[in-house]
Order: structure tokens, then sequence, then C-alpha cells
């Protein structure tokens, strides 16, 4: 069970502004992509730390998430880095998507309602087993699209990098 | 019930008979790409899996195209990290400064994407490998240091969508308007996001090489997984002195099931123009006409190929770039230059006043050169227009096909290509 705030995007927020291109070239750390997270979405982030120093846990957001292109993998150990535990979304952008996959990071599709009905600030409850949202402040609960067992299994790993490195130590198959 | 080629490349790769949409599949990789600015990380992430050698020394390809030559002490440095590395790998396959060329271009130019398997790289453009009839995706460092280790990568199998392109290609009209109007069309990351497309139909058997490039590359700004046109006569003769592979004619069959089908009739496509901002944004040429901008630029993976510039020096030809735009165009390889210069089209454009520069990503992802100032209004060839995408912020970026920018950098405003006197 996770626990925290959240922070309410708004539709087609893209990589590109995730991560702003002066730091595309930076090294893939969590620590250094999240100090300039987010700068690229409002004013009020594009200063070190400016997104993370705001403690949010989760991003509730509409159409498109991380979209625009780009595959770079800033954008979610940015996100993790900053501390965000969970995204949800109406829809994802593909490449962003299977990068959050790849590190365990959940995004998780849920409905128009559930971005309507939450308030940036608003202190929400993932139940991940269950696939439950619950949106403490405002008293409403909302359902997920359950994960599949393969992306289960790889964020339970902590990553793909983990799930491929340990087969390979075990000289199983990948299949 | 059939499958479509996606989903038979998928099987294939994955050692299977038959495959359905939502199952999820390891399969084997023909081509992992990588390049500069992310090459060196995927080699630490490899290396941190517990191997030492790559799967295939031939088969993964190393190009040098966001940062060549560099411009900064940063860029320098990180490009000697990238050729220690790369050497130190042994890779049979490293086009560096001198042979480089933006790396889509390369995998398909020089012969690493075979017909009927998949292909991956570390940029969101490796969507163009499948001009070739290639499953082509693009993957993170995660993703490509797993393929080098393991020589596979993980997929879901993808619903597929068919465009079935007919009528005649009307002059000046050219693949990258066909793009830009399905982008319209179907708006950015809608339907499409995590689809197969898959293009066919007479308007396609017609469409060279580079402009199914073109086509294919775009798809991954429609939100779509890959893009796909089944190999034919077309892709038979260009490949014939770019492999020695074997590889046989995949198609899709004729009871595939798809998960949306739609009719587009080319014959009347007019130019068109993606505004500054958002792909899905965008208009016919005839609603920007006198429209004044100050920069020109064709070039990148979308329209840097050999066609795009012998359409650019048609156009230009005893003409001059107008006093207030500045031109750049940027050649997608080595190659691509080097043919351009024989046929004479560099000789053209540098006497209509055309800057060239040497094959990169160039200012097309806002690293390189010919970057765009606070003020600047770009009418580019390139592939995406959102702000700050090109350099400042404050720049407008419009997006459309070499044609289109040809007669417009001309005029100094947007022209209609086949209306401009040539």
């Amino acid at each position: 069970m996770i626990k925290g705030k959240c922070w309410v995007a708004d539709d087609y927020v893209m990589a590109y502004d995730i991560i702003i291109s002066e730091y595309w070239t930076s090294p893939i750390d969590p620590v250094e992509n999240s100090k300039m997270v987010m700068a690229g979405v409002k004013d009020e982030f594009n200063k070190e730390n400016g997104f993370k120093d705001n403690d949010f846990t989760f991003i509730v957001a509409n159409h498109n998430f991380a979209g625009g292109g780009k595959s770079i993998e800033h954008v979610i150990t940015g996100l993790m880095g900053a501390g965000i535990r969970a995204v949800f979304a109406t829809s994802f952008a593909r490449l962003q998507f299977r990068n959050a996959i790849n590190y365990g990071l959940p995004f998780i599709t849920s409905d128009d309602e559930m971005h309507l009905g939450c308030e940036t600030g608003d202190e929400l409850e993932y139940d991940a087993d269950k696939g439950i949202i619950r949106n403490i402040t405002k008293g409403t609960e909302f359902t997920s699209i359950p994960a599949a067992p393969f992306v289960s299994e790889v964020a339970a790993s902590g990553g793909l990098m983990n799930f491929v490195r340990d087969k390979i130590a075990k000289g199983e198959p990948i299949e | 019930m059939g499958m479509t080629i996606t989903e038979k490349i998928m099987a294939r790769s994955s050692g299977r008979d038959k495959v359905v949409p939502g199952e999820l599949v390891w399969t084997d990789i023909e081509s992992v790409m990588t390049m500069d600015f992310l090459g060196k990380q995927c080699f630490d992430k490899f290396r941190s899996l517990g191997k030492t050698e790559v799967f295939d020394k031939n088969k993964v390809i190393c190009v040098s195209d966001h940062l060549v030559p560099p411009p900064t002490q940063k860029f320098a440095n990180m490009l000697n990290e990238w050729r220690e590395v790369v050497k130190q790998h042994d890779i049979a396959n490293f086009y560096d400064l001198g042979r480089q060329g933006i790396a889509h271009q390369i995998m398909v130019e020089q012969g690493h994407v075979l017909p009927g398997t998949i292909s991956i790289g570390t940029d969101s453009h490796a969507n163009t490998y499948g001009a070739v009839g290639a499953v082509g995706n693009a993957i993170g460092v995660t993703d490509a240091a797993v393929a080098m280790a393991t020589g596979k990568a993980w997929f879901r199998i993808p619903k597929t969508v068919k465009f079935n392109i007919t009528g005649k290609w009307q002059p000046w009209v050219m693949a990258k308007d066909l793009s830009l109007h399905i982008m319209g069309m179907m708006h950015w990351n809608g339907h499409l996001l995590y689809k197969s497309l898959e293009f066919t139909g007479p308007a396609i058997s017609s469409l060279s090489m580079a402009g199914r490039m073109t086509l294919c590359n775009m798809t991954v700004d429609l939100g779509a997984k890959n893009g796909i046109v089944a190999p034919d006569v077309v892709t038979e003769r260009y490949l014939r002195n770019r492999t020695n592979e074997k590889w046989d004619f995949v198609t899709s069959d004729d009871d595939a099931k798809y998960d949306m089908v739609y009719d587009i009739d080319i014959s009347d496509l007019a130019p068109t123009i993606a505004l500054p901002g958002k792909l899905d944004d965008t208009v016919t040429v005839d609603k920007l006409i006198g429209k004044k901008f100050n920069k020109a630029f064709v070039g990148t993976c979308t329209n840097g190929r050999l066609e795009d510039i012998a359409t650019m020096a048609e156009i230009m030809k005893d003409k001059q770039v107008h006093r207030d735009v500045n031109m750049i165009l940027v050649p997608a390889s080595q190659t691509v230059y080097l043919e351009a210069l024989q046929a004479g089209h560099l000789e053209t454009l540098i006497k209509a006043g055309v800057a060239i520069d040497t094959p990169s990503c160039a200012s097309c992802a806002g690293l390189h050169t010919g970057v765009a100032g606070d003020g600047d209004i770009v009418l580019s060839a390139g592939n995406r227009n959102m702000t700050g995408r090109m350099g400042s912020r404050e720049a407008k970026v419009y997006l459309t096909s070499p044609s289109v920018v040809a007669a417009s950098a001309i005029r100094g405003e947007i022209t209609d290509p086949r209306t401009f006197d040539i």
C-alpha cells in the first residue's frame, strides 16, 4: 500500500517538458535527473528541485502522459528520484510506458473520472495488489486496469535489469 | 484466422507458429542500434548484467549522429568516452565521424535491417526500419543493454491498423504530406497508441524507398508501436547491393484481422503543414500562403535523403534563397552527401544560397548546428515542432515537406510548390 500527495497534470504532459533538452545528455541517474524534472511543464518547477520539493508521491494525468516521442529513460528516473511511486493516467505514450515497466515504476491506466475528481495536494492511497486507488481527501475510490503478470514480475524484481541479470546468473532461458 | 505482417514477424522471431494481439513475447533481435549520447550508458548497463561480450559483434550497430562533429567540449569528451567503449567491445559496425549518418538512415542504407525481422534502436525514430518490411522499434537504454547481452527484447503483440492508400501522387506532393495528413486525421497519440500501422495499396507500391522511410519514420509520432510496408520489388531492388543476407517476402494473410482499416485517396492530397506546438495541428498549404519565416531547414531521419535533396534542387535551380531567410541542408548520411554531390544537387543548392552542413541530427533535436533562437520562425522538413524542440522555447517551428520548404525559401514566405514557377 502506497500513500501520499498527488500532483494533477494537464493534458499532453510531454516527455520534452518533463526533461528539457538541456538535460538529455546527462547521465541516467535518479538523483541527478530529479533535480530539474518537470522543468518545462510549469514555471514554478523550472528551478533546482522545483518539482521534487513538493513531496508528491503520485501523478494523476489525463491523455498521453509523457508523449511527444523521446525514448530517454531520464524521464522515468527523474520522476522516481523526485519521489513519485505511481502515475495514474487515461493513457500513456508508448516509449515511456515501456521505460516505466522496465524500471518497475507503476504507470497505471485509469479512467477520466479519476482525473476530473482529483486536485493537486489530495491525499491518495494505492493498493497495487487489488488495483484500487482511493482519494482520501475526497472520499472517492477508483479501480485501475490490472498490470500484466510480466509487468508485475519485472516490478517485483526491481526492474528489467535485475530480472534479466538474475536469469543470466542462474543460466535460465529468457523466453 | 490469418496474421498481419507484424504478427507474423513477431511470431517467427519468438519461435511460435502464431501470436495474437495482447500476448507478451520475448523475440530475437536482428540488429540493436545505439548512438553517441546514450551508447556509453548502454554498454555500462550491458556489462552490469554480468556479460563482457555482446550477443553478436556484427549486430550491435554504433553510430555517431547527435553530437558530431562536437560543437562543445562537453560533447567532445562524451564522444571520446563513446569511442573508447565501442572499441573496447570490438564492435564491427561503428559509423563514426567521417562515415557517419543519422542512425536510422545508416541502419537501412547499410543493410542492417532485414525484411521479416525485428530491429531496435535507442532513439524514437527507429520506426523507420518498417520501410523495408521489418519491425523497427524504439527502446530505452535498458532494453538495448538487455538485447546486447541476450539478442532478445520483450514485446506485447500490437493490434494492427491498416492504411490502404490509393490514387496518384501529384507533382511536388510527398510522403511527408501523407504523414502529416494522417497525423491531422488521427490525432496525436490518440487511437493509434500502441498499434502497428500497416501501409498498403497502389500509392504505396508506387512509393520510393525514401518515401516509405519518411512514412514509417513518423509513425512513432502517431503514438504507434511500428509502421510497416510489406517487402516488394522496390524493397528487393533497394536491398540488392546492401546485404548478402537471405530474407523473404513476408506479407499479411488475406484473412488477417485488423483493428481498423482506413482508405485514403491521395489524388487530391495537398502539401500539408503542422503548425507550431503540436504535430496533429495540421493545415493544407493554402491556409498559410504568404506567412513569413526566417529560417529554413531540410535534413533529419525524416527528410534528409537523396530524393528530398533532388526535389529541392529541382525547385531551387537558378534561383536564390530570399534575403530574409537562412537555409540549411543537412544530408542524412555521408553516402547521401556523396550521392547528392555527384548528382550535382549540392552545386545547385550552394549557388542558390543554401548552407550545407555535414551529416548529423543537426538542429532537429535542438542539440547541434543551426538551432533556433528567440523569435525565430522556422520552416522545417524535420519531424517535431514542440516548444523548444529546435532550440529556444520562444521559437516557432512549422513542419512540412522538402518541396514546400524549397519553394517557400525562394519567396521568403510559405508557398505552394504546385503553383511555384519552376
